[in-house]
């Protein structure tokens, strides 16, 4: 039998395990297992329930910003912890994302504002469901952009692990044709429980399906198996997180260091997706501090975590946030806001030319709002995605990931 | 068409012993003129197979002796007693079903016996009065305290309730609080636990709200469970709706299902209710639907199940449940008397968005804004799309407008307080529309009825109707031939589902080999027939409830309109089949919450038959026989491990405890596990 890449993905992967046993300064320096080097990868970052994306990358030099919202609005710079951190003279962060600034300033961080998709819905669901899909306006697609990415990429079958969602449910956006794998936890990925039994169990079951004529179930065994197999032989959870990396508490963090877990172990990883709830701030979202706040940094502290943890592995990855849309410009009775329409965009990586924020922006005085109300799109959420997509992952067919779509206005933030 | 000398003698001894076996009634009256040359030939599949593929097609799978049953009846027979469920006692699944009262109440007994948030801001606002019967008030009083508590705390700290993040996530103040709020209660804990039922269900009523509230909240998980697991359904049903009174609206709903899909003998109508529902989906989570979906599931869907499918399109047009789903009950006609005096001049046209504004668990879906007050498209396209004339089904964008404009006026007074349907003329578009071609002249609620009709007895309906029930019935991909067949019956009886099911049992596609076990099972149908090939006694199906959700399939939980896929390719995945293989595992060795192993004799064998009877036996209980040389031979090496020879050997004094991987059990758990049992 010819020697398979799968195959060698796998002996690589146990070279490494071999080496756990050793002290752990040594297994520090098998950090990131060779191969996986070099290899594209994207993470895909959601906020679900409308993130206020206006009150994460201010843009402070918009007076407009200020009458809007005169409770929750977050101070110019310069005023201590309690303000704005400049980005770039007119932008800047919540001070509770300060955990960015140095991605920031090593020039890996980018954003887009005034982003999201052209849809005027402002259902949480329809949005969320065209953010995933792919295809604003159109219900009926039955598979999501990220699978789509992965169907149309090279090398098929290569690893089970091509496309990972860490939850418990495969998320629309991962849905379709390619194989794509969800985990809750990367430490009880099997069957039967973890006693010695259980292997004997597995094996059974693997050894079924392994001989199983049914066309279907015979390979998406043949792939189960394959991963838990691949799994517990990478152990990724040896690799424990860069001593620099501090994920903070929450299922955020712990789903980004299994993320940075599988990438390191090398299981052939090429997309992956995590997403973070509780952003539809109605209600007393808070300023400086606050409901924003505290989940903004939980959110910032994450992605700067996996960050650090990835140390080289960063060099080839891009992370790229999205939320299903803005919110109104204007703070409500409640000193919350309702939902809008366009928000804002993170995107970091090695390939990135951060430092920058990308995009028009389009102004908050009144007659530049969407429908009187809302922060005006300028640019389509697909377009930043293609760009990911062909510069940065050498998708070919970006027609068949984003039918009906056709940009090549690329704002030009991978280099 | 042609037909090849070869085939008309090949199919003719074929027909003649189809012939011995039905009896003449069963036959469709074209057959029975004239038997024969028409039919394409088709190989037919092993007599022996049949029993278990109407089982397995018109059931949820068989139960343990069930093929050999339906064999002794006469497959034909079989097939014609359950497409007439009202003649099939079904006294042992409504004994089951018989606590569970809100199963038949309309919504307004629903929203009146377990109030929605409308219902306790209508009373703590003074308009509506408290209830007067004792329990009810108590549900009553108790929801209006955590109501209460709810509106003060947005008032202090914000919008705390939607707070989506994971319980871990909630700082260690407040688990800080409850732990020493659970030391406080501890002694009042004690004293309650060691009442009896009665005694303590009698407390619980007793306490005050906020003490009651403060209680339950300090109790462990397992504490909960203890409190009202010898109380009587009806005492629990009480506690539960104190804390949750939508939950058990919900819970009723989805633990019937189960059992109906388990236990009932009128199998083929479980089956078609829950196809239908799938078909003309509602989703459980948004909003009033969540009271709103038992009464619509008996009277709109289970109802019509096997009736007319006109009848059943105009049940639903109409249901609170579907209005409300799709949005047309706020779908007001631009020129309408009511959509003029709104002000036209904050009309935008019709809307773009066209799905339902659902409302994903924990999060306040805003009301529309006013400017969205005017025709709402979303019930219009789904209608076409999804219900009648399929995505390919010949209708444009135009028509789309003009069916949302025919349709408005067509709504429920309050859903949200379990209002009934109703028309109103005043926010009723005027004028003439034009739908598929065809004048609809300006009248009222007659408008709607005429363009269901039109759809109802649309060829594009009755092909694509037949399509989906073929797809159920035989395969992902199911010939043509058989879905000509199935739309001119449609077409000719005007839609009656009983017929078009008729000429599918009757037609020779049905019978094919390459139909027999060629569908993958959905995770409701994998997990149901597992249940019912074992033969559990399912004391509380909360446990397969949460089973559901785990494998991707949560009951009544499709948000899309398009309901759940019966594709092969939706549902196998990597993290699927694992979830599905520990299920097997979990169910065959009693691990299942709620799921009785003392009753699941077929997994046991008998004492003392060698372990190669025992595989025999199980294989032909479980699987009707149908598991592969090469499971079998994976089972006998496992069969033949250590731990499996000590566990179940006999004579040793006293057996070592039995694991998820070892003993019977685990045999059991490997054929439900097996790709064999994947399919159907």
């Amino acid at each position: 039998m010819p020697i398979t890449r799968r195959v060698f993905i796998r002996n690589g992967a146990l070279a490494v395990v071999g080496t756990a046993a050793l002290p752990s300064f040594l297994t520090r320096a098998a950090f990131a297992s060779p191969g996986a080097m070099g290899k594209k990868r994207l993470v895909v970052l959601f906020q679900r329930g409308a993130a206020d994306g206006l009150n994460m990358v201010v843009p402070w030099g918009e007076d407009a910003y200020y009458r809007m919202r005169p409770t929750i609005a977050i101070p110019r710079p310069n005023h201590g912890a309690a303000s704005v951190i400049d980005l770039d003279g007119f932008f800047g962060l919540h001070p509770s994302m300060e955990s960015l600034k140095p991605l920031w300033d090593a020039k890996q961080l980018a954003v887009v504002h005034a982003a999201g998709s052209p849809d005027s819905t402002r259902s949480h669901f329809d949005a969320q469901d065209y953010m995933e899909s792919g295809t604003p306006g159109f219900k009926s697609t039955e598979d999501g952009w990220l699978n789509r990415c992965v169907a149309s990429g090279a090398g098929k079958k290569d690893s089970p692990f091509r496309a990972v969602a860490l939850g418990t449910s495969l998320p629309r956006m991962l849905s379709g044709v390619a194989p794509a794998v969800a985990i809750s936890n990367i430490n009880d990925f099997g069957v039967g429980g973890r006693s010695a039994a259980a292997s004997n169990t597995s094996g059974s079951f693997e050894s079924m399906y392994a001989q199983s004529v049914d066309s279907v179930l015979h390979g998406t065994g043949q792939e189960t198996f394959e991963a838990v197999k691949m799994l517990r032989a990478a152990a990724p959870a040896n690799y424990v997180p860069a001593a620099a990396a501090r994920y903070p508490r929450g299922r955020f963090a712990e789903s980004l260091k299994q993320v940075a877990q599988l990438l390191k172990a090398d299981l052939g990883v090429e997309v992956a997706f995590v997403d973070i709830g509780g952003w539809d701030h109605h209600v007393n979202e808070g300023s400086t501090q606050g409901q924003l706040a505290n989940l903004s940094r939980e959110f910032a502290q994450s992605i700067s975590a996996f960050w650090t943890d990835l140390g080289d592995l960063g060099e080839d990855t891009v992370v790229v946030t999205m939320s299903e849309f803005g919110r109104t410009a204007r703070e409500n009775g409640t000193r919350g806001t309702d939902h809008g329409h366009a928000n804002v965009m993170l995107v970091l990586g090695g390939p990135v030319k951060g430092g920058r924020v990308y995009g028009k922006w389009p102004g908050l005085d009144d007659r530049h709002l969407y429908e009187g109300r809302d922060l005006e799109l300028t640019t389509d959420f697909r377009t930043v995605l293609s760009e990911c997509l062909s510069r940065h992952m050498n998708t070919k067919e970006l027609g068949k990931v984003f039918p009906r779509f056709d940009s090549k206005d690329y704002l030009k933030f991978i280099g | 068409m042609p037909q090849s000398r070869t085939k008309h003698l090949l199919l003719t001894p074929c027909l003649a012993t189809a012939l011995v076996i039905l009896p003449a009634s069963y036959l469709p009256a074209k057959d029975k003129k004239k038997p024969g040359p028409k039919s394409p030939a088709v190989a037919q599949m092993d007599e022996s197979k049949k029993g278990a593929h109407v089982l397995n097609r018109l059931a949820f799978g068989p139960r343990p002796g069930e093929v050999d049953r339906v064999a002794a009846i006469g497959v034909e027979k079989w097939i014609e007693q359950q497409l007439n469920p009202e003649k099939i006692d079904d006294s042992v699944l409504q004994a089951r079903l018989s606590p569970f009262r809100t199963l038949q109440m309309d919504n307004k007994e629903i929203v009146a016996n377990f109030p929605p948030p409308a219902v306790l801001q209508a009373i703590a606002a003074g308009r509506v009065p408290m209830p007067s019967d004792p329990k009810t008030r108590a549900i009553y009083e108790s929801q209006l305290a955590i109501y209460k508590a709810r509106v003060e705390n947005r008032k202090q700290n914000g919008d705390a309730d939607v707070d989506m993040r994971p319980p871990e996530m909630n700082d260690e103040a407040a688990q800080n609080n409850r732990r020493a709020e659970r030391r406080k209660l501890m002694p009042s804990i004690m004293a309650l636990m060691q009442k009896s039922a009665s005694e303590r269900t009698q407390a619980v009523l007793k306490m005050d709200p906020a003490e009651r509230r403060a209680m339950i909240q300090a109790l462990t998980p397992q504490e909960r469970e203890k409190l009202v697991a010898d109380m009587s359904y009806e005492q629990r049903e009480t506690l539960l709706a104190m804390a949750n009174p939508q939950g058990v609206v919900t819970n009723e709903l989805m633990q019937a299902k189960l059992l109906r899909a388990i236990y009932s003998e009128r199998q083929l109508e479980e089956v078609m209710t829950d196809f239908w529902f799938n078909h003309f989906n509602v989703f459980l989570g948004k909003g009033a639907d969540r009271y709103l979906t038992t009464a619509y599931e008996r009277e709109a869907i289970r109802k019509h199940a096997l009736g007319k499918f006109e009848d059943m399109l105009v049940a639903t047009a109409k249901d609170p449940a579907m209005l409300f789903y799709l949005d047309n009950f706020q779908s007001v006609g631009p020129n309408s008397l009511a959509g003029k005096r709104s002000g036209q001049a904050r009309f935008q046209g019709a809307r773009r968005n066209r799905a339902p504004n659902q409302e994903q668990p924990m999060m306040v879906e805003q009301p529309a804004p006013p400017v969205q007050r005017g025709l709402n498209e979303n019930y219009a396209r789904e209608l076409m799309e999804l219900h009648t004339l399929g995505v390919d089904g010949g209708y444009t964008q135009k028509d789309i407008v003009e069916v949302a404009k025919v349709f408005t006026g067509w709504t429920a007074r309050q859903p949200r307080l379990g209002g009934d349907f109703e028309f109103i003329d005043r926010i009723h578009e005027p004028g003439t529309k034009i739908v598929l071609g065809q004048k609809i002249e300006e009248g009222g609620e007659g408008e709607g009825r005429k363009v269901l009709h039109l759809l109802a007895t649309h060829p594009a309906t009755a092909k694509f109707i037949s399509r989906k029930l073929a797809m159920r019935f035989v395969s992902d991909n199911p010939p043509p031939a058989l879905l000509d067949k199935m739309s001119a019956t449609f077409l000719k009886t005007n839609g009656d589902i009983k017929q078009v099911l008729r000429t599918l049992f009757h037609s020779p596609e049905f019978w094919a080999p390459e139909a027999y076990r060629a569908k993958v099972k959905t995770p409701l149908e994998f997990v149901v027939s597992a249940v019912r090939v074992t033969g559990t006694d399912v004391r509380n199906p909360q446990g397969l409830v949460q089973t559901l959700n785990k494998l991707g399939m949560p009951l009544y939980g499709a948000q899309p309109p398009t309901g759940y896929s019966m594709k092969a390719e939706a549902w196998v995945n990597s993290a699927a089949l694992l979830n599905r293989m520990n299920f097997a595992l979990s169910l065959a060795n009693g691990q299942v919450r709620g799921v009785d192993v003392s009753s699941q004799r077929a997994l046991e064998g008998e004492v003392g038959i060698d372990n190669e009877k025992s595989l025999e036996m199980m294989a032909r209980t479980l699987l009707a026989g149908d598991v592969s040389k090469e499971t079998l031979a994976t089972i006998r090496k496992q069969m033949s491990q250590p731990q499996y020879q000590q566990v179940n050997n006999p004579e040793m004094a006293s057996p070592a405890p039995r694991g998820p991987n070892d003993g019977p059990g685990a045999v059991a758990g490997l054929i439900l596990g097996s790709p064999e049992f994947q399919r159907r």
